[in-house]
């Protein structure tokens, strides 16, 4: 391949590069010098002019043009004397043999360097249990070069999604997750407060040619085949609002009351105004506004438990979270559709099924079980709600917090979504060990994105803020360096799947009533 | 005002002991003649009238007697075909009975464009409108409802009863998670009354824009685990459903049995012989006269063998002392010195996959399929494929390839065995 430019000087973290008249190195642009055993993929961080022309000089000629004293006033030999310099930092080092190093040396001096191919990014193999994510993304320019991650390592090491509204944050997890329906290697738990996995409306993953069997969803609102979201209030324990939900001292008190006096029925109980001797009423009457106001039930005027989002029941929903649980376990993909949830009933509803998932994976560490069953991923929106450090200060640590301080030890994960990164503790942010960068304009979210990233991304800075819709850039324990991708649109990703087929037999099938 | 009865479960057949089977018959007695002294205008039997789909001779006898009566009495009975009574190769006693004109099978569709579309059965008296789908083996009723034409049975105008042997996973009890269910989504709405059987405990439950939806219960018990549950306080009986337009009120009446004692023991940390005496005297000291005794004895002993345990003379003692039945479970009951391979599940289904389940760990092979939860899956359905008999007509040439061809393409094989 032609030369697009050539080193000039620089140093191990800002190499130079002057680039060649009539090419046009991008912001991101990956280049490959090459070398007598290899070759080094350099990445493009920063532009700027450079001139043999003297300033004043060059200030004269502007005025000129400018003002009208001569418009063929031009530069002697323009393409020698003014020209780009780009700022760049070695990335990888590729062997001969194919095996990628962290660069520890300096590219040849005065060496030319050409844009990457897909030839020079043949190690990106496809790993066992891949997830999707992309094609490797040079600049603006899209190379033939899928990339997966293994996601038996990535989902149990947590991975963090942040970016600004609008830069496809929920694209690029519909995507992954796509790449996994059927692979039952990975159970996911996708809360989705938008309502936009499943494809209620349009296409999601319930157009998966293996939808059936392995992608599950549950509404308050369900569609047919489909399953409703309904948790019986017997299935909440006073731990499962563990920092979802700020109640006092006394309260807390009261709600241990009542649960060691009507067990399971603790919550009926309260919102039924059940006395308890120990209790004041006034205590009481405030955990059923909180429980009304978070949860939505209340008594009718009937003395009947209602609630306002049929999220909650006393009579439904027994096995609802035990065979979400089960469904996870064999690997499948379970979306709750929490869009008509107050945000509290949406985490609760979160906290039962990881508390339960978590405490079952713990005893399956203890039994020896562990590594016959499939790692757990829970997407989770607006992170910062249970991650954030203001909530995990005020409300103490929650189950969300467990698993991404722990969770990998038991094979569960996060995939965590947000627009504020820097809410998130950097305790928290160091366990997350892949980070699917995409576009944000906020200096303080990129600084903290960049302080916790698994590579030095200390020079991506202005390429992050200038990453547009779909763009993105991992940055990974998991990668030797941070790959630059473009996330394909969902709705034309999904193009190359076959459509399903509308259900084979069922004109054979005979009824027999 | 007209009422019908809703009954489900009578599992008639279901118990080998012959108290036991007396008491089936009995309950199933006993809930005939209160629908004929309520003059009910219909008895509705969702599913699982017998046990099997040929049950014992004598037990179906007396079965078919009593609902002469009370079909002589002017009550029709309405029954749809449960899990255990319908077979796909053989013919079911409940054809029988049907052609007989003893009751009448009320589930009628066809499926046109792909589409499975129920054809209503009006009942003459009350002009309720029953549709309903049937119980098929491993829930594969499921595929009915997800053909199903929901939009013709919702348009149709009426008292409208849907009669099913599935769970609701919506209602299903917590116990019974791992058993195959249809979500409520896929039944049609704006019903009054869906009629379901299958679910072993009454439940009835008002569910916006489905109308009641209401389980009986077992009418007596088609599991051990029924008499277990039944010991633990669960009633056992039928529903009258009353209604003129919509339903009125759903009322449980309860089919009394004997009285039963419940008595669990944890062996764990005891040995042998220390189980064996604290048996012994609780065998002298319990209030068995005249009840059904079960124990469940369970735990993982510190020494000796579980034979070590008389559990025949044990069960001798309490009958001696007039217990009118004992049921000693011990399936819990192991030994630190020989671990037992146990379980306890619902059905034999349950209990299939649970053993799978357990136990594929110590098959050790390197393809993926055949490991972990996936394995035990295929397991069950393999075994599912070769339970199948013989269907009549069939040679056993053709059905042994039917089952070697069935087999192989379960296990995606096809290729492997070309030429």
């Amino acid at each position: 391949m032609s030369a697009v430019g050539q080193i000039v000087s620089g140093r191990v973290s800002s190499i130079l590069i002057r680039e060649k008249s009539g090419e046009k190195i991008e912001l991101g642009d990956l280049l490959v010098v090459d070398e007598k055993d290899g070759y080094l993929i350099l990445k493009v961080f920063d532009l700027l002019y450079g001139s043999q022309v003297p300033q004043a000089a060059r200030e004269l000629l502007a005025g000129m043009e400018l003002e009208g004293h001569g418009e063929a006033v031009d530069f002697l030999e323009p393409e020698l004397r003014s020209y780009v310099l780009a700022e760049v930092k070695a990335i990888a080092r590729v062997t001969n043999r194919g095996e990628l190093r962290i660069p520890k040396t300096l590219p040849g001096f005065f060496k030319s360097v050409r844009l990457i191919s897909e030839k020079d990014l043949g190690f990106l193999t496809k790993p066992p249990c891949p997830v999707y994510l992309g094609r490797v993304r040079s600049g603006s320019k899209v190379l033939n070069v899928d990339v997966f991650l293994n996601g038996l390592d990535v989902f149990t090491h947590h991975v963090l999604i942040p970016a600004t509204t609008g830069r496809g944050k929920s694209n690029l997890v519909k995507v992954m997750l796509w790449s996994v329906v059927g692979e039952n290697n990975f159970g996911v738990l996708v809360l989705d407060p938008h309502d936009e996995y499943y494809g209620r409306h349009g296409k999601g993953l319930k157009d998966h040619p293996k939808a059936k069997g392995n992608v599950f969803y549950f509404s308050s609102n369900p569609v047919p085949g489909t399953n409703t979201l309904v948790v019986n209030l017997k299935s909440i324990k006073p731990s499962h609002f563990e920092g979802i939900i700020d109640f006092t001292d006394a309260q807390w008190d009261a709600i241990k009351i009542y649960y060691n006096t009507y067990g399971e029925d603790w919550i009926s109980s309260i919102v039924s105004g059940i006395k308890v001797e120990s209790v004041a009423p006034r205590t009481v009457d405030v955990l059923q506004r909180k429980f009304n106001n978070a949860l939505g039930v209340y008594m009718d005027d009937s003395g009947v438990l209602q609630c306002r989002s049929r999220a909650f029941s006393d009579t439904a929903g027994e096995s609802t979270i035990g065979e979400i649980i089960r469904l996870l376990e064999e690997g499948r993909i379970v979306i709750l559709d929490t869009s008509r949830l107050l945000d509290q009933a949406e985490l609760l509803i979160g906290s039962i099924v990881v508390e339960g998932i978590f405490n079952r994976y713990q005893q399956y560490k203890s039994t020896g079980e562990l590594d016959d069953k499939p790692v757990i991923t829970i997407v989770i929106e607006e992170a910062p709600r249970v991650l954030g450090s203001d909530v995990l200060t005020s409300m103490g640590e929650n189950v969300y917090s467990t698993v991404a301080r722990e969770g990998r030890k038991f094979k569960v994960g996060l995939i965590a979504v947000t627009q504020l990164t820097s809410l998130i503790p950097r305790t928290i942010l160091a366990n997350m060990n892949t980070k699917i960068i995409m576009g944000n304009e906020m200096a303080p979210e990129r600084r903290a994105i960049i302080d916790s990233a698994a590579q030095d991304l200390s020079e991506e800075n202005r390429t992050i803020a200038s990453l547009d819709k779909g763009e993105a850039i991992i940055s990974s324990n998991f990668t030797k360096f941070a790959i630059p991708i473009q996330v394909p649109l969902f709705e034309e990703y999904i193009k190359n799947y076959e459509e399903r087929s509308e259900e084979d037999d069922r004109e054979s099938t005979v009824f027999i009533g | 005002m007209y009422s019908f009865a809703h009954i489900s479960d009578c599992h008639l057949g279901a118990n080998r002991d012959p108290f036991l089977r007396s008491l089936e018959i009995e309950a199933f007695n006993r809930a005939m003649d209160e629908c004929v002294r309520r003059r009910v205008d219909f008895v509705l039997i969702t599913g699982d009238l017998f046990h099997s789909n040929i049950p014992d001779l004598g037990v179906a006898n007396e079965a078919v007697k009593k609902m002469s009566e009370v079909a002589a009495s002017g009550i029709p009975i309405y029954v749809i075909y449960g899990s255990h009574d319908y077979s796909p190769n053989e013919t079911s006693l409940v054809d029988i009975l049907s052609s007989a004109n003893l009751f009448r099978k009320v589930v009628r569709g066809e499926v046109k464009n792909g589409k499975l579309k129920l054809h209503f059965f009006q009942d003459p008296k009350t002009g309720a409108k029953i549709a309903g789908i049937s119980a098929r083996r491993l829930g594969i009723e499921r595929k009915y409802f997800e053909m199903l034409d929901r939009e013709s049975l919702e348009k149709e105008a009426g008292f409208k009863i849907f009669a099913f042997h599935s769970a609701v996973t919506e209602l299903k009890p917590d116990y019974l998670t791992h058993m195959v269910s249809v979500p409520l989504s896929y039944f049609p709405r704006g019903f009054n009354y869906l009629a379901g059987g299958h679910i072993h405990q009454h439940l009835i439950r008002k569910v916006d824009g489905y109308g009641t939806v209401a389980y009986p219960g077992a009418l007596f018990a088609g599991y051990p685990r029924d008499l277990e549950d039944t010991a633990k306080g669960v009633r056992r009986g039928f529903l009258i459903v009353s209604f003129r337009d919509d339903v009125e009120n759903v009322e449980f009446v309860e089919v009394p049995g004997p009285e039963y004692l419940y008595f669990e023991y944890d062996a764990t940390g005891k040995n042998s012989t220390r189980v064996a005496e604290d048996l012994e005297t609780k065998a002298g000291e319990l209030p068995v006269e005249n009840r059904i005794v079960l124990m469940k004895i369970a735990g993982e002993m510190s020494g000796g063998n579980t034979s070590d345990i008389n559990f025949m003379e044990l069960r001798n003692t309490l009958m001696r002392r007039g217990a009118l039945y004992v049921g000693i479970n011990r399936h819990g009951l192991t030994t630190r010195e020989y671990g037992a391979v146990t379980t306890m599940a619902e059905d034999v289904g349950e209990v299939e996959r649970k053993l799978f389940r357990e136990n594929i760990g110590a098959v050790k092979v390197s393809v993926d399929s055949l490991r972990g939860d996936a394995g035990a899956k295929l397991a069950v359905e393999l075994l599912s494929v070769l339970r199948q008999s013989q269907k009549a007509g069939e040679t056993k040439k053709d059905y042994e390839a039917r089952m070697l061809r069935e087999a192989i393409h379960l296990l995606k094989l096809e290729e492997a065995f070309q030429g």
